[in-house]
């Protein structure tokens, strides 16, 4: 039964990972659903889509938002629906949404199909990468009937992109980008925040990973040896006093930066913005 | 004779194999001058301080880990038996969700966390089991470790729920089984601590052998069963405990590894021990290197490594022997 739950917990761990901002596997926003007029009643499962909601002015539309979304404030008069992961189906129904908007992973299929014989619209968008931040915003224009903000929002963070690619010269150091530490876990090349930390002027040692996240070996972070390691745990873990984490060298001479808060969570407009912060962040750590 | 020398030599390639095998291409002229202190100093803390202290604590929990499976199998007289039976697992599990969802981040906060909550299950379980008029049941004893273990999930998993933090399902892979956390700190710390509940199990070889024959016949051949019983207990707990708070879960060496020994060393525990000490370390240091080296840089969990390799090693070995 144990050994059921954690292994279970192991691919909670990998969804987890997704939800909390450190990317998911599928690149691209996608959309699932067929839409029709535009939705008055929304529900959104994500943080990440609540978030983007609001930015594109849809957020007076919104009717039920994840326990986990507390971004932008206004977010929070929204009443929660739990969790948004295998939601809670009678907290969403109870709010008659008229659409849901849920964060595109196959653990959502079961909620999504039972939803739809309801006959309420679901819409599924992953938003993993920054370039997934432009596709969702029209899409949620379109569901919310709110496409000409959407569209300035969407053109805006391109632009934006643009510029800040072309500002960039020369790999930078290498950061190791942590989220837990026992087992090591690590961000790989398929999130958001390996994109950041490139704008930012630097570069992910496990870029090559092409998970969003994975668990690695210690030996690889020492061999791959970080000039900086950037914590985006939601916590300190009080790993960098152990002996075995010794063995790599920015470790050893604490040379960690930390960023906190939602912009580095998941993609969104404040991300970019928030690249000149992450930037400092590293150059202070790597001094 | 040729058996233990055998298996000495195959100790010593898996410590090898440990030192050899890791994510960093190195070769082994190369691993020999920096295990002297030589070369590279990054090569140098790679051989020294992550992959040797992590062999030599794989082979120590492994050892453990099939020294307790096959006393406490005697103990319960159930092949099915595991150090994980009694309820261990479940504590730990619960010490360390707890430990991360209320954020204490200090460094050993969460092996500790585990550690305690083990040791609470375990005398919580030894509890229950005195409950029967005052003797160790190993029936009660069994399913006492069923339920506390099954209690001490179900609050883990009420605790996951309901966490603002969510960090806490990382504690979860955190109990999966790693050597991640080896250092020669941990290797010290846990071959100083294990000394005693293995050679205490080691004395009680002779009291095994009776247990087998059924609790009447071994009281009746001069075995205080009852003492045997608790300080059996008592010291596999104890190992267990700590090898869980180190290294997390590792299932199949406790479970399948004695059932090998007795395969091929008989039923006599003053042989059985020592042989499960060595196929059981022999197992996890294999397992863990492959762990470590399949899918580099990623790391597999070791558990399901020594299920991967213990299966068909066991198949095998039943065929064998039951020709």
């Amino acid at each position: 039964m144990l050994r059921r739950l954690l292994y279970a917990a192991v691919a909670a761990g990998v969804l987890l990972g997704c939800d909390a901002g450190q990317g998911g596997v599928r690149s691209g926003a996608s959309d699932t659903a067929a839409v029709g007029p535009p939705a008055h009643r929304v529900v959104s499962l994500s943080p990440s889509l609540t978030e983007l909601i609001f930015t594109v002015g849809g957020g007076s539309r919104l009717v039920g938002r994840t326990r986990w979304d507390t971004d932008p404030p206004e977010a929070r008069a929204v009443p929660s629906v739990g969790d948004g992961l295998e939601p809670n189906l009678e907290l969403i129904l109870a709010r008659t949404p008229d659409l849901v908007v849920f964060y595109d992973t196959p653990a959502n299929a079961a909620a999504i199909a039972r939803l739809r014989a309801a006959g309420i619209a679901t819409l599924s968008l992953r938003m993993d990468r920054l370039e997934d931040v432009p596709v969702a915003a029209r899409l949620l224009g379109d569901a919310l009937g709110v496409r000409p903000t959407a569209d300035s929002v969407a053109e805006a963070f391109e632009t934006v992109l643009q510029r800040r690619r072309r500002a960039v010269n020369g790999p930078g150091p290498g950061v190791l980008i942590l989220t837990w530490d026992s087992p090591p876990i690590v961000i790989g090349g398929g999130s958001f925040l390996t994109e950041l930390v490139a704008l930012a002027g630097g570069h992910n040692v496990f870029a090559d990973l092409t998970q969003p996240s994975a668990p690695v070996s210690l030996e690889a972070i020492a061999e791959r040896n970080p000039d900086v390691v950037l914590l985006a745990g939601g916590q300190a873990p009080g790993f960098v006093d152990r002996p075995e984490w010794q063995a790599v060298p920015a470790v050893r001479a604490r040379r960690f930066a930390r960023v906190e808060g939602s912009a580095f969570s998941w993609p969104s407009p404040r991300s970019l913005a928030a690249v000149d912060r992450l930037a400092a962040a590293i150059a202070e750590a790597g001094r | 004779m040729r058996r233990w020398l055998l298996l000495g030599v195959g100790a010593a390639c898996a410590l090898a194999l440990g030192v050899l095998l890791g994510p960093t291409a190195l070769d082994p002229a190369t691993i020999a001058r920096a295990l002297a202190g030589g070369g590279d100093p990054a090569t140098v803390t790679i051989v020294r301080d992550l992959r040797l202290p992590r062999a030599l604590l794989a082979f120590l929990v492994g050892g453990s880990l099939g020294v307790t499976g096959a006393a406490l199998q005697a103990l319960v007289r159930n092949p099915l038996a595991d150090p994980y039976l009694l309820g261990l697992s479940g504590g730990a599990g619960l010490g360390a969700v707890l430990a991360v969802a209320l954020r204490v981040a200090a460094p050993w906060a969460v092996p500790l966390a585990a550690l305690a909550g083990a040791l609470a299950a375990v005398v919580l379980v030894y509890r229950v089991a005195l409950i029967a008029g005052g003797v160790l049941d190993a029936r009660i004893l069994l399913l006492g470790g069923v339920v506390v273990g099954a209690f001490a999930a179900s609050l883990m998993g009420a605790v996951m729920a309901v966490s603002p933090a969510p960090e806490v399902r990382n504690a979860l892979l955190w109990l999966l089984g790693s050597f991640g956390r080896a250092s020669w700190h941990a290797v010290a710390l846990f071959a100083a601590y294990a000394v005693v509940p293995l050679l205490v199990l080691y004395r009680l070889a002779r009291p095994l052998d009776l247990l087998t024959l059924g609790e009447e016949s071994a009281q009746f051949l001069g075995a205080d069963v009852e003492r045997v019983k608790r300080t059996l207990y008592v010291a596999a707990s104890l190992l267990t405990a700590v090898a869980v708070s180190l290294s997390g879960i590792i299932g199949f060496v406790g479970l399948v590894v004695p059932h090998a020994a007795r395969l091929a060393w008989g039923r006599l525990h003053r042989a059985l021990l020592p042989a499960a000490f060595l196929l059981g370390g022999i197992l996890m240091v294999v397992a863990d290197a492959l762990a470590r080296t399949a899918f580099a840089p990623l790391e597999l969990p070791v558990g399901v490594v020594t299920a991967l390799i213990g299966v068909p090693v066991f198949v095998l070995l039943v065929r064998r022997w039951a020709r």
